[in-house]
């Protein structure tokens, strides 16, 4: 077991290295450059190169890499031009918003998806099972901006009952925050809840299949009982892995969905970053997303190996 | 082959996807008979009007005709997931089958390069490749093609993989048969199942990501009715014109779900392994 | 031509008092809180005056801070004493002699002294964005505490409007040592309201300064500056009571906005004028008579219609917008005259049209625009393409020329040269259509050297018919300024040049 876990580690060492060169590298084929960007309108030739020199952007990029790449080793991913703000402090400062968006997503696909899934295998064909699916596919289909447009027109717009975006700390206001996030994070678990629910449903069919359930029914078991202890248990290693999966995507489709309800998270700090020019914001914000997206799939591989024994590598 | 049919067509709802795709076909390709305007017509004399028997869908804040934009917005859909998939098909696919093939340090080269591609969400790297090339119609179609590659090259290194030692194949080489000859003709047919049933799925969010990018301002230009930038600027006015909002997602979701019908519905009929139902 | 500011000031009370008795004799009620927002809050990035340049950073800062003189509250293009209590210039127009208010106090306690007004003026040309304000000052002497003697090598007509702009403040100068020179989250001001906390992003909040030098100002006791991305997001904001001003409105929601009963929109003819740009050395459009076939060819009515919901003031002639003391009144342009322009682009070589880019900021209005003029020059065959870039190539490619038609506008200009000679001048430093008018030129400088305002008007009217005839720009709107504002607010001025420093005198009627 912990020889497996110290393997995936270190296989995602060399990982890390190729992001970095990624976020590094392909930042810097973005036509325009940051001290363009910091001079907007008043930009002008001279004082854009004494700035770029004054920056160190003139240095060879190899150089520029290592320096940077250090820096990041010890813990300093740079200070941006624009808020005149750490790169980390600012991750840090707007990954409540983000982390808060994903889990209450990650919360209704566990607990809506997963039994309605269940549910779904067990009554196979009938009207529910059917209505499951359908929803599944419409949720797997429907683009989350998509979504989260159409809940703005109808939930806020129209009938007023949820603000249509921003952001409250829950530390601040609790029911303020609830009500802000509501939206977004319905708009961005849907297509989560969808693909679990689906995942759910067909593996609940696949382990309802197997010849051990059918001898703990010969046992006697109540089929209730049946359902929780072994079906259902077991099920749920594929779905683990999905859900680790979907973490992920989570963490992808909370840049639109920030910014649809201009919620300050890490994805709108990345997009602003993106728009700013911002390169080591920007740098900053893809190597802390591919981090965390690997970082995810670690664990998740992790508890796929302590739940289900018989996978090694 | 038959049998394929059979249970494609047993599976009712993959036939209906197929139907709708087939619709969604005949609009784009042929668009100026289909729509009743022209969709670049400005009418200042009929700016946001409200759906009615003149225009179906109603109008946009430039008076033009939104159904007719969303007939013409199916070509960019259809063009950018036929190129965009294209792209990583014909890459992933060549990839997989060659670091599958070869193995060793080739394998491990393409392997890790993938697994650095693996590591960013997949709509979070294509904004990031839009940044870095620009925003425009050709780049957009990179960018997705360049996200989904390492998909189909997981695929098809694992098919490889699973059918590299088998007797066929090592009788190939052992007659001297050219690698490529045995790479195109032996391994390719052999390998398809997934990689048809991935690239109908890839479709499906091809037209999301041009959608998503285009909403965001990062994809096509400006004036092109794309679904993605009837969004972008319909939210704009969906306090006074909802119509603007709707009816262009509206034509996304059914493209997708008819994507992912169908594509559910091939996995089913094409690899019984992977079937969903169980009889 | 000794000005005595205070006396004047006086008389403006005077007249607000009259003005707020006229409306029902109401009592100013003192504190409570209130929230304003603004689409350009979201581009605040740092509080320092001297080196700002984004619009949300201003507005961050404007009220943290006092300058010299200021923008005079609903006579656009005037200005009142700030801490400059009374003033005097030489006969030659070289030299400016400033008294400044006895007893202003920075919010750290410090008295705010001549000695720090030399300071920030020093440290706004050592910061150099906005160094050109200052260019022709020779010498800086500070006569005590309270008087201060500025040289100018030659004379400078806007010097006194440069003054008010908002940037120019004066810092405390031991704050800015104290802090490595560095201000971007720091107070170092006198204003009227103090630095509370700034969460980026998320708010800024501003807390009343207590020992403000104005006695019994500010009135609120709090500011909340939110910025909020989306327009909807910001209305329905409004509409719920969550705000109290959204300082501009587009133009499509002027009119929605009015329609509840607690909502208030006030409109003034605003300084956000948009145009079309036009480069005067890419291809075809070097060519004087294309330019000005596309100057015929575009319909300005229609463009307001569709883009602004005729809601802006459409430019028939330069830019100056009508409502200010050098509005030209000229109709080079009156309408949209397709056969004109057939006829111009017929007597060049490309009377069978041609292509070109129109480079585009993802601003939304802009975008729009950019699209109605694609669809008004297909007509006499001119082939738009629109290519919509991310603000930093945006501004490389017109900073360095590398574009052929664009959309875009300025904001914010109170004197006729701020209009004219830094976008015009051959040697203007935003000359990006690379345009060049001898006549022009000499227009321009001897604008700067006048004194006399009916002269000054004389001579910027001609320029700008020389500038439209030349049609380096197709000169569309000036927008309206609207702000919506919560009925309960009282005493906000609705600025042309969107500045928020009559935050002093507002209350809230609750």
């Amino acid at each position: 077991m912990w020889r497996y876990i110290t393997k995936r580690i270190l296989v995602a060492v060399p990982v890390l290295i190729g992001i970095s060169i990624v976020a590094f590298f392909l930042i810097r084929l973005v036509p325009g450059d940051t001290i363009t960007a910091l001079l907007g309108a008043n930009y002008n030739p001279e004082q854009a190169a004494v700035l770029r020199a004054e920056y160190g952007l003139d240095k060879p990029l190899v150089m520029q890499y290592f320096i940077w790449i250090t820096n990041v080793l010890k813990g300093d991913l740079g200070q941006s031009f624009f808020t005149n703000q750490g790169v980390l402090t600012s991750i840090i400062e707007r990954l409540p918003v983000t982390l808060e968006l994903m889990i209450m997503s990650f919360l209704y696909s566990v607990f809506i998806a997963i039994p309605l899934g269940a549910l779904a295998s067990l009554k196979k064909n009938s009207l529910l099972d059917y209505s499951a699916s359908f929803l599944g596919l419409l949720g797997v289909s429907i683009p989350n901006f998509w979504l989260g447009t159409i809940f703005i027109l109808i939930f806020s717009l129209f009938l007023g009952w949820f603000p249509s975006g921003g952001f409250v700390s829950f530390f601040e206001n609790p029911i303020l925050n609830l009500r802000y996030m509501a939206l977004p994070s319905i708009a961005l678990g849907a297509s989560v809840g969808a693909v679990v629910m689906r995942m759910t449903r067909s593996s609940m069919l696949e382990v309802l299949k197997q010849d051990y359930i059918e001898m703990a029914r010969a046992k006697g078991v109540t089929r209730k009982m049946l359902i929780i202890s072994h079906a259902l248990k077991n099920a749920l290693i594929p779905v683990i892995t999905v859900l680790g999966i979907q973490m992920g995507y989570l963490l992808g489709g909370s840049v639109i969905i920030e910014k649809i309800f201009s919620l300050p998270g890490v994805g709108r700090l990345t997009l602003q970053s993106i728009t700013n020019r911002d390169y080591i914001l920007m740098q900053g914000c893809i190597l802390f997303v591919a981090f965390g997206f690997v970082t995810i799939n670690l664990v998740v591989d992790i508890i796929y190996a302590v739940i289900n024994p018989q996978i090694r590598y | 082959m038959k049998e394929f049919w059979f249970r494609f067509y047993k599976n009712k709802l993959a036939f209906a996807g197929l139907i709708i795709l087939l619709l969604f076909l005949i609009m784009a390709l042929f668009a100026p008979l289909l729509a009743p305007y022209d969709p670049y017509q400005m009418n200042p004399g009929a700016m946001l009007n409200a759906p009615s028997s003149d225009h179906l869908f109603g109008t946009d804040q430039f008076g033009r005709d939104i159904l007719s934009r969303i007939i013409y917005g199916s070509r960019i859909s259809f063009k950018v997931g036929i190129i965009s998939v294209g792209i990583s098909l014909f890459i992933g696919v060549s990839m997989g089958i060659i670091a599958g093939y070869y193995g060793g340090i080739l394998d491990n080269i393409i392997s890790r390069i993938m697994d650095v591609m693996f590591s960013f969400p997949q709509i979070f790297l294509a904004l990031v490749i839009m940044a870095v090339l620009g925003t425009s119609s050709t780049n957009l179609m990179i960018a997705i093609g360049l996200v989904y590659i390492p998909i189909f090259g997981r695929i098809a290194r694992g098919s490889v993989l699973s059918i590299k030692d088998s007797l066929y194949i090592e009788a190939a080489n052992s007659i001297g048969v050219n690698n490529l000859v045995i790479m195109l003709r032996h391994i390719l047919p052999n390998i398809m199942a997934p990689i048809i049933v991935q690239t109908t799925l890839s479709f499906g969010f091809a037209i999301r990501a041009e959608a998503a990018l285009s909403f965001l301002g990062l994809g096509v230009e400006a004036d092109v009715p794309s679904w993605g930038i009837m969004l972008n600027q319909g939210k704009d006015w969906m306090e006074m014109a909802w119509w603007n909002a709707v009816f262009p997602g509206l034509s996304a979701t059914l493209a997708i779900l008819s994507f992912n019908i169908l594509g559910d519905g091939l996995r089913d009929a094409l690899d019984p392994r992977l079937r969903n139902d169980i009889d | 031509m000794k000005k005595r500011l205070g006396f004047l000031l006086i008389l403006f009370l005077g007249i607000t008092i009259l003005v707020s008795s006229a409306v029902g004799a109401q009592e100013i009620k003192k504190g409570g809180t209130l929230s304003i927002t603004d689409f350009s809050f979201a581009s605040a990035r740092t509080l320092d005056p001297h080196i700002a340049q984004a619009a949300g950073s201003m507005r961050f800062i404007e009220n943290l801070y006092n300058t010299l003189l200021k923008y005079k509250k609903g006579e656009y293009g005037s200005l009142e004493g700030d801490l400059v209590e009374e003033y005097s210039i030489s006969e030659d127009g070289k030299v400016y002699s400033f008294k400044i208010h006895e007893g202003v106090k920075f919010h750290n306690g410090d008295d705010l002294t001549a000695e720090d007004v030399k300071y920030s003026i020093e440290r706004i040309i050592d910061k150099e964005v906005r160094a050109q304000h200052f260019d022709a000052v020779e010498n800086i002497e500070v006569m005590d505490d309270f008087n201060l003697e500025i040289t100018l090598a030659e004379p400078v007509a806007p010097f006194l409007t440069y003054l008010a702009y908002p940037m120019n403040a004066v810092v405390n100068k031991n704050v800015v040592e104290a802090n490595d020179d560095s201000l971007n989250d720091v107070d170092a001001g006198s204003g009227p309201f103090k630095l509370n906390v700034w969460e980026r992003d998320q708010f800024l909040v501003l807390d009343k300064f207590e020992d403000y030098f104005e006695e019994g100002k500010p009135y609120l006791d709090r500011v909340y500056l939110k910025p909020i991305d989306d327009e909807t997001a910001r209305t329905t904001a409004l509409r719920n009571d969550e705000l109290d001003i959204i300082l501009q409105v587009s133009a499509k929601n002027i009119d929605r906005l009015a329609e509840y009963p607690n909502i208030n929109v006030e409109s003034v003819a605003g300084t956000y004028w948009e145009y079309l740009g036009l480069n005067t050395e890419a291809g075809p459009l070097s060519d004087k008579k294309v330019r000005q076939a596309v100057a015929w060819a575009v319909n300005r009515d229609a463009l307001n219609q569709m883009v602004k919901f005729g809601k802006a003031a459409p430019l028939t002639g330069g830019p100056i917008p009508p409502g200010h003391w050098a509005d030209d009144e000229l109709k080079v342009y009156p309408a949209q005259d397709l056969e004109k322009a057939k006829e111009l682009l017929s007597e060049t070589e490309y009377s069978s049209g041609f292509e070109t880019t129109l480079i585009v900021l993802s601003n939304p209005d802009q975008l729009n625009a950019a699209q109605v003029i694609k669809a008004q020059l297909a007509p006499i065959g001119i082939d738009v393409e629109i290519r919509s870039l991310e603000s930093s190539v945006y501004f490389e490619n017109l900073g360095n020329g590398d574009f052929e038609m664009t959309v875009i506008g300025w904001v914010g200009f109170v004197d006729p040269d701020e209009y004219l000679y830094n976008i015009f001048h051959t040697d203007g430093i935003w000359n990006q259509q690379a345009y060049s008018n001898k006549e022009v030129d000499a227009l321009l400088e001897e604008g700067r050297r006048v004194s006399d305002q009916e002269e000054r008007r004389k001579i910027y009217r001609e320029a700008q018919r020389m500038i439209a005839e030349d049609v380096p720009m197709v000169f569309l709107y000036v927008n309206p300024q609207a702000s919506a504002l919560q009925q309960s607010v009282r005493g906000f001025d609705v600025n042309p040049t969107v500045s928020t420093i009559s935050l002093t005198e507002t209350w809230i009627d609750e």
